[in-house]
């Protein structure tokens, strides 16, 4: 008996010793370089810096086996066709089951078009344009909500404000963008507003002051910039600089550094974003301020607001393949992903759909702030209105 | 009315950085007969300069773009003797060869140097004058007035100066210029030096106004031509006024036209130029 | 003063100068007749350091100045006067003048200036005008002046005639004959072998790369091949 109880154990110790420490190779694909390297490269680091804490508390457990994460990272450049051979090196070459970043759409979307096809599992980061969870892609989940969820939640607060003539400046060759300029045009006219201009700008363009002189002329209320930071710090400025002294509001997600590169705190002073609520020091869980603080003594820089989406993404990937008890069945895993709970770690606040934190769109809904600058940071000023369980039983009905 | 003149100042600003960035090129073109598509680049290389003078060893502004000034002049001076010297007299089509890899390896160089993202230089001027409604900030009027001072010096410096005629001479006759005693292997590296200095404020221009980063300099370079055909080939005043010309009709045009369609229309403006005067609005038929 | 000897020029595979020998002393006019192509333009861009010398020496004021760049050679007291007059088109009549003065430092450049406007008083009336808005005529003499303002030892006259109405021609001769007068030394070179034996001291004959007959220009003038296929009489 007590042989047997000591082989027992033996075999325990054994088995135990046996249970091998596994290398899981995720891969991920976003912008290193060019103008959506604001967005992705962050997002890169808040990857690897998941996968490190993962790795320091243990791996992730599937049966018997304990996986260590390792990172490879490819620079896609925001270019749609960077992007698709960036994720086709990731899954053909290094036998990669598990892609994360994706900051920006048009990348984003080239890569969801084909990944349906693909023995893998998709997680998409910063990328707002809608129609990337529109379609119920299997194998594919977003942690951002798309850009008119929050741009209806944007218009309904600018309405509250008792803004009637609002002048738009943004980036509205972008998709996403677009759509959150007509989800908040939807909301303002419901309350008796309009939108009096729609201007554009470019990527590229640095010089808004011919835009903003004739919104200017218009005499509008209240001006709205929806664009990618660097331009939109800009038109901040700029807009002083023509003495614009109507309220700004924005919907650009850049931190305080982003801005003030190109503005001064003072020309700032009074912006809003309306914007998911996203990382901001003030406003931060437990766990944000710890990922502001392991992010900084990390990588010597402050994480952008935006960037823990992809370290959500990490910790999401993480509970869905020890629910799925599989590293290699990636159906399964896709499966567990719209199954999981919000995970204890995430630094965003999610607002869950049926106790999930994905919906059967694949889609994540944060809640959506609003954000003021005073005094050369970002404050959080107030929660916008905003109705996850409708926006999704919507976007369920769309199929574009 | 306030808005018209609003929308001219506004691009008399960016007008200017082209007049800076076209002179350079059309006394490069005048005088070589080579299309520099890499003098763009190069001019962002002594915006970057600036910058990180004045934010890694915290030169004031003034010094750092003096330093960038001078490292232009050499440059200009290398570039010339390193890379379009040895195809002088070669096919044309090997200096626009030479002309394209400069392109790519100034581009590689600030890159690899100054990394991918935007940089903006730091100045002190926040002011905003205000005429009657029409505002002017305080960096965009320093801007402007630094632009016209330097189109001024450069035609003082071409008309009146013995080397500015010289420059002239052989952009108009190159052999009857050799017997005028013009020593026609340095007169290139004046051009190239000048040039590149011109090129340089241009570049911390746009680094303090707005923004440089990768591909900003090519995106320039190619307004910088426009200009040049505009204006007329090889031509000074040509520059000036196509330089104008095109960032007003940019301003004009985003501001009561079509901010998305801004840089087309400019282009549209510049092809009906054209077909009345093909030779640009300076140039000799 | 000028001594060029045993000369060769080609241009790439093609010899067109056979190994001449010329001299030009102070104070003379030295004239180069031949027929088109005869290798009188090659001779004279030699010595201006516009082509290269294959073989052979020139020499001025005893230094040698074989295969010189064409600054130098202008700084050492040679100045062309170009065929086709090539002003600076888009230059004013006096910035072109005053191109002509590039290698001096001295202060009488001004002086100059004046002295070439009282010499060609037409100068005077389009100073501030384009020079390519001149007529032929006016442009030869813009041309002239422009050469003279470097207050040249040796001046060159390449086809001073060419392209001119026969009035104008009359007149470019007798502006040869008074820059002689100054005491310049010249060397010309004229399609028009009449005008140029008669303002010669000297000539040379050239055909097919070679000098075929040398001496005064009265000699010239009267010698029987010269008077037969240049003269036309």
């Amino acid at each position: 008996m007590k042989l047997t109880a000591m082989t027992a154990a033996l075999a325990l110790m054994a088995g135990a010793a046996w249970a091998e420490e596994k290398t899981l190779d995720i891969g991920v694909s976003d912008a290193l370089t060019g103008g959506g390297a604001v967005y992705g490269l962050p997002q890169t680091n808040a990857v690897k810096l998941a996968a490190k804490e993962i790795n320091a508390s243990g791996g992730i457990k599937v049966g018997d086996d304990v996986y260590m994460l390792n990172v490879i990272a490819y620079d896609d450049k925001a270019n749609p066709t960077e992007a698709s051979n960036a994720v086709r090196k990731l899954i053909d070459r290094d036998g990669v089951k598990y892609i994360l970043g994706f900051c920006c759409s048009g990348a984003t979307g080239a890569v969801a078009s084909f990944i349906e096809f693909e023995d893998a599992v998709m997680l998409v980061g910063n990328a707002a344009e809608r129609s990337i969870t529109t379609r119920e892609i299997p194998n594919l989940t977003r942690t951002r909500p798309p850009a008119d969820y929050t741009g209806a939640a944007a218009g309904t607060f600018v309405a509250e404000k008792g803004h009637k003539r609002v002048a738009v400046l943004g980036a509205l060759d972008v998709g996403f963008y677009a759509s959150y300029v007509d989800a908040f045009e939807k909301e303002l006219e419901k309350a008796g507003g309009e939108i009096v201009s729609r201007e554009a700008f470019g990527l590229k363009d640095r010089d808004m002051s011919p835009q903003l002189t004739k919104i200017r002329g218009q005499e509008p209320d209240a001006i709205l910039v929806v664009g990618y930071v660097e331009p939109a710090a800009f038109i901040y400025r700029q807009a002083v600089e023509l003495g614009i002294d109507v309220p700004r509001y924005g919907f650009t997600s850049g931190s305080e550094e982003q801005f003030t590169r190109v503005a001064t705190s003072e020309q700032m002073e009074g912006v809003w974003d309306l914007r998911p609520t996203e990382l901001t020091l003030l406003s931060a869980s437990e766990n944000g301020k710890a990922y502001h603080a392991n992010y900084t003594e990390e990588f010597g820089i402050a994480p952008s607001p935006s960037s823990p989406y992809s370290y959500d993404q990490t910790y999401a990937l993480k509970d869905a393949i020890e629910a799925a008890g599989t590293v290699e069945d990636t159906e399964a895993v896709a499966a567990a992903l719209r199954d999981i709970a919000v995970p204890d770690e995430v630094v965003m606040q999610y607002l869950p759909v049926d106790e999930k934190m994905f919906d059967q769109n694949g889609q994540a809904y944060t809640s959506n702030g609003a954000f003021q600058w005073q005094s050369g940071n970002w404050v959080f000023v107030q929660d916008l209105p905003s109705d996850a369980a409708a926006y999704s039983a919507f976007l369920s009905t769309l199929d574009d | 009315m306030v808005e018209v003149l609003q929308q001219i100042i506004n691009g008399i600003a960016i007008g200017g950085v082209y007049v800076l960035i076209a002179l350079g090129l059309t006394t490069v073109f005048g005088i070589l007969g080579i299309a520099h598509f890499a003098h763009g680049s190069v001019s962002m290389f002594g915006g970057y300069l600036t910058f990180f003078f004045v934010t890694s060893w915290g030169f004031p502004l003034l010094l750092a773009i003096l330093i960038a000034l001078l490292v232009g002049l050499m440059l200009g001076v290398l570039i010339e003797l390193l890379a379009y010297r040895p195809v002088r007299d070669a096919n044309h089509i090997n200096a626009f060869i030479v002309a394209l890899g400069l392109t790519m390896m100034v581009e590689g160089i600030n890159l690899e140097l100054f990394g991918h993202e935007q940089v903006v230089i730091p100045t002190d001027f926040s002011r905003v004058f205000n005429f009657g409604g029409v505002t002017i900030p305080e960096l965009r009027l320093y801007v402007i007035l630094a632009a016209a001072l330097l189109i001024a010096a450069m035609t003082v410096f071409v008309e009146r100066t013995k080397t500015g005629q010289a420059i002239r001479a052989v952009a108009e006759n190159r052999d009857a210029a050799i017997l005028m005693g013009v020593n026609v292997k340095t007169i290139p590296l004046v051009v190239f030096a000048i040039s590149t200095a011109l090129g340089v404020c241009a570049g911390v221009m746009v680094g303090s106004l707005f923004a440089i980063a990768p591909g900003i300099g090519e995106g320039l370079v190619v307004k910088g031509f426009a200009v040049l055909i505009l204006g007329g080939l090889g031509s000074i005043p040509g520059a000036v006024v196509g330089g104008l010309v095109l960032g007003i009709t940019e301003a004009l045009a985003a501001g009561f036209i079509s901010s998305a369609y801004k840089d087309v229309i400019a282009f549209v403006v510049m092809i009906s130029v054209l077909l009345f005067r093909p030779q640009g609005l300076m140039g000799k038929a | 003063m000028l001594n060029v000897s045993n000369l060769r020029v080609s241009y790439g595979a093609i010899e067109v100068i056979h190994g001449i020998d010329l001299q030009v002393n102070q104070g003379e006019c030295v004239a180069l007749i031949g027929a088109n192509g005869a290798g009188k333009s090659s001779t004279l861009k030699a010595i201006c350091g516009l082509v290269p010398a294959t073989a052979g020496t020139i020499e001025f004021e005893g230094q040698d100045i074989t295969n010189q760049s064409g600054h130098s050679i202008v700084k050492a007291g040679i100045t062309m006067c170009p065929e086709g007059r090539q002003v600076f088109p888009q230059m004013t009549t006096l910035q072109n003048l005053k191109m002509g003065a590039y290698p001096r430092k001295d202060a009488e450049q001004a002086a100059d200036v004046e002295e070439m406007m009282d010499m060609f008083p037409i100068l005077r009336d389009r100073a501030g005008q384009a020079a390519g808005t001149l007529s032929g005529g006016e442009q030869e003499m813009l041309a002239i002046g422009r050469a003279l303002m470097a207050r040249p030892k040796l001046c060159i006259f390449d086809e001073p005639s060419l392209g001119l109405a026969p009035k104008i021609v009359a007149e470019v001769g007798e502006t040869i004959a008074r820059v002689k007068e100054m005491g310049k030394t010249i060397l010309l070179v004229e399609q028009n072998s009449a005008m140029a034996l008669r303002l010669a001291d000297r000539a040379y004959l050239f055909e097919a790369g070679e000098i075929v007959l040398s001496g005064t220009g009265a000699e010239l003038q009267s010698h029987p091949d010269v008077a037969k296929a240049y003269l036309g009489h």
